[in-house]
């Protein structure tokens, strides 16, 4: 990886006004407020990093500078000149500042130079869009971030790693001074990542500042140079990277010190095996055979792409199978779907959870009974053993809410996952299958989700975590399977784990293709 | 999002306020309605006139129920008035064959029966198209309530067709001096609120227009229940058309059940029902067609051009719309 541009270079010309500085900053929402007078400034090519809790005040503040919110007090300046109060997006774009958002913003049904250049297409005489001059400029805008994409396909049919270069190109191509990346990585694989980080970083060097928000704290120290913690709308530090720890920056953001616990190898009985899979196989997966046990955490660690998610879908009915067969509790069994799967015993807390794990504008209450009521019997829900069994889990799992009748759209990410949980938890699942049971969750909820995760291996569930947040399968896992290209790569024990080692399966350096991750 | 949590907790009055906005605004709009009908048309309220708002609103209010379980399960049922007729054909035709002697061939509870299986087996047909064939409801329920206007209408040969002696309490007595389609109205509309509320298949549709792959990965059966509400609002359509065969003692083949199916969605929406599902109430469709029905109630009252209806309903529509808007 490239080295980001020094901080050294920088202090160089200390003299210059930074190109952001936000003084003061104060902010309402339906009279309580949550940012409490925040200074926040970045230098001329500066990447800083931006780090707290969800609800700490990040995405307030970030959207106070974009123009999507005004401020109540405090003044915002870009590169030396104050900005009015009340600019709105467009306006703040005229100035230099850009913000590419997590869910990516773009037209799906438009051509990439269409979406580069939305609002601002060059005309020719008649007036008609000039296309050929669109794409030229778009292509043109692409190559400077040295990325190949023809301007002229649709956003539709390209990688979610492209469109993400369509967002950046399309900011750049605004003259630039300012750029809020919000979790950019999220979606990325590994070596996504790297031509991003390679980015940014030449981008710095061109002078373009940035704003680099995200939850993965590694990633803060390999592509900032400073770093500013955000907490309960309060700012907390901002500090150089070189002289803070991941685990500092944890520290700061929960403002209470984080345990940063190893797993121990599965000490139950090894031949009591709850679910296994023999052979499993489809387009993509290639002879897929493990066996998970009554009382283990088992880890699936790997590049994304390289075919967890899928097996899981498999196990769970989504998806079918090409070859293979699926035994829970040693007998085998037949699942066309999901209700064969959970009938079966096995539950499924996905990765998307807005997309197949909540219905968000329910409730709480119905949130978590949906597996439940159809394992008993009856046509009503049962008005109170409804509500007791869901306060119950409320309190068993530490749901920070105002009852069970409150809508799951109106929780915290954190939160929301637990409700995730808590549908397999009522229905009793034998194997719990967690697909990325952290993403978009907060430091602390996060520890919280690893103790449940933790307890229910006690009970004696099977757990199945699926998981590219490596320090999160060190933590939580008590052995791990390494996925490669719809392979199995490795297996190795709590005791044997490393994160160099998993990488090592999980990349080609060991399958000795020449692809690196898909 | 997160800030709008933070501001409901630390007011506790301000939060119930806004909640018992959003729940109960339909019947604060209602109120005010009423009031300003009995202002402006001081015979508005005369009981004679209430009862006739309330026999009119009926009908179109029993498809209503039914719709609304299909739009809060993400769906559209554009059949319903085609299918009223059809049913309704169905009904007479059987109903009126007799013997020389007089005596009917088809026993009234038969007849009865097949009107309300021609209903349901089109709600099944739509259902089954939209989930089997993965059509989209809008397309479907168009296209099925083209068929069956035009199969009515091979089966009529585009006239009107007369029952006979057809039983007339249904459509047109009353029960505690209320008009007995009203009363069924209130019945049906306790029952669907029980169902939509209490029952595990109520959460489903919830669930199922809410997030159909969150209720798929729950492994509830999303195409069964989006089936299960076509064929609803097709027992509903049923039960509307025996009330209107009472009433009218006569099928049009060409115009019977013309516009209910966009009345009953009418009444769905301004009830405060989402269209794009996931959201509603039974309470909410129930004043929605008695607003409806009052709205076209004081355009004759105030003497207003007949012409002007479908105008000041769609300004009705807007309202109503606007007001939910504003709550979010």
């Amino acid at each position: 990886m490239n080295e980001p541009a020094t901080i050294d270079e920088r202090a160089l010309a200390p003299a210059r006004a930074p190109t952001l500085r936000m003084q003061g900053i104060r902010k309402s929402f339906f009279g309580v407020e949550v940012l409490h007078g925040v200074d926040f400034s970045v230098d001329r090519g500066e990447v800083m990093g931006l780090c707290g809790e969800n609800g700490a005040g990040k995405s307030t503040l970030m959207k106070i500078l974009a123009g999507i919110h005004e401020q109540d007090a405090g003044t915002v300046e870009v590169k030396g000149t104050r900005v009015p109060a009340g600019a709105n997006p467009r306006e703040m774009q005229a100035l230099g500042v850009s913000m590419i958002h997590q869910e990516l913003n773009l037209l799906d049904e438009l051509t990439v130079a269409q979406n580069i250049f939305l609002c601002r297409e060059p005309r020719g005489r008649s007036g008609l869009i000039d296309f050929r001059r669109m794409n030229e400029a778009a292509a043109a805008q692409l190559e400077k971030l040295g990325e190949k994409i023809d301007p002229r396909r649709k956003v539709r049919e390209l990688k979610i790693a492209q469109k993400q270069m369509v967002e950046i190109a399309k900011a750049t191509s605004f003259d630039v001074g300012l750029l809020i990346l919000d979790e950019p990585t999220a979606v990325l694989t590994g070596k996504e990542t790297r031509i991003l980080f390679d980015l940014i970083a030449s981008l710095s060097a061109r002078g373009i500042s940035m704003v680099y928000i995200s939850h993965r704290l590694k990633e803060i120290g390999d592509v900032c140079h400073r770093v500013t913690v955000l907490r309960d709308g309060h700012l907390v530090a901002t500090r150089k990277v070189s002289e803070v720890t991941p685990h500092e920056i944890a520290t700061l953001m929960v403002g209470r010190e984080v345990k940063d616990t190893r797993a121990a190898d599965f000490s139950g009985d090894p031949a009591a095996v709850v679910l296994e899979a023999r052979g499993v196989s489809d387009g993509l997966l290639k002879d897929v055979s493990f066996q998970v046990r009554k009382g283990e955490i088992l880890g699936f660690a790997g590049l994304v792409g390289a075919g967890r998610t899928e097996v899981m879908e498999i196990l769970f009915g989504i998806r079918k199978p090409r070859t293979g067969t699926v035994l829970v509790d040693g007998a085998q069994v037949t699942v066309r779907n999901a209700m064969d799967a959970i009938r079966a015993g096995l539950g499924f807390v996905t990765e998307d959870r807005k997309d197949t794990g909540l219905v968000l504008c329910r409730d709480i209450s119905e949130n978590a009974n949906y597996v439940r009521w159809q394992k008993t019997g009856g046509f009503f829900k049962g008005k109170r053993r409804t509500a007791n069994a869901s306060r119950r889990m409320i309190e068993r799992l530490r749901i920070r809410c105002q009852g069970a009748n409150q809508l799951v759209s109106s929780l915290s990410g954190g939160n929301q996952q637990k409700v995730a949980l808590a549908k397999w938890l009522m229905a009793g699942a034998k194997v719990l299958i967690l697909d990325e049971p952290t993403r978009g969750v907060d430091v602390g909820a996060r520890q919280e989700i690893y103790d449940i995760i933790r307890e229910l291996a006690a009970e004696g569930v099977g757990v199945v975590v699926v998981s590219s947040d490596l320090p999160e399968v060190l933590s939580v896992c008590q052995r791990v399977l390494v996925m490669h290209e719809g392979r199995i790569t490795g297996e190795l024990a709590a005791s044997e784990m490393t994160e160099a080692k998993i990488m090592y399966c999980a990349t080609d350096v060991r399958a000795g293709g020449e692809h690196g991750d898909a | 999002m997160e800030t709008l949590e933070v501001g409901a907790e630390s007011r506790p009055w301000n939060d119930l306020a806004r909640r018992v906005w959003r729940e109960y605004s339909i019947l604060v709009v209602f109120a005010t309605i009423i009031a300003v009908c009995g202002i402006v048309a001081p015979r508005f309220l005369g009981f004679g006139n209430i009862s006739a708002v309330l026999l009119n609103a009926s009908i179109v209010g029993i498809i209503a129920l039914g719709m609304t379980f299909v739009v809060i399960g993400g769906g559209i049922d554009l059949s319903s008035g085609p299918v009223l007729a059809t049913a309704a054909a169905a009904l007479v035709q059987l109903q009126r064959m007799t013997h020389p002697d007089g005596s009917a061939v088809v026993p009234l509870p038969v007849a009865i029966l097949a009107c309300v299986a021609v209903a349901v087996a089109f709600g099944f047909v739509n259902g089954m198209l939209i989930t089997k064939a993965l059509l989209p409801p809008f397309i479907v329920t168009l296209a099925v309530g083209i068929i069956a206007r035009s199969l009515v209408m091979y089966f009529c040969r585009g006239a009107t067709i007369m029952g006979n002696d057809f039983p007339q309490f249904l459509g047109n007595e009353t029960l505690f001096r209320l008009p007995i389609p009203f009363v069924i109205l209130v019945v049906l509309a306790v029952a669907f609120h029980v169902l939509l509320t209490r029952s595990k298949f109520g959460s489903y549709v919830f669930a199922v227009g809410g997030n159909e792959n969150a209720a798929r990965y729950s492994g509830i059966k999303v195409d069964r229940i989006r089936v299960v509400t076509y064929m609803l609002v097709g027992l509903c359509t049923a039960i509307a058309a025996i009330i209107e065969v009472s009433r009218m003692q006569a099928v049009a083949a060409a115009t019977q059940g013309y516009l209910y199916e966009f009345e009953a969605i009418t009444a769905v929406v301004v009830g405060g029902t989402s269209l794009s599902g996931g959201r509603g109430r039974i309470i909410g469709t129930v004043v929605g067609c008695i607003i409806l029905g009052i709205v076209s109630n004081m355009m004759i009252m105030l003497n207003i051009s007949p012409y002007l209806a479908g105008a000041v309903k769609g300004a009705v529509i807007l309202f109503a719309v606007l007001l939910q808007r504003r709550e979010r």
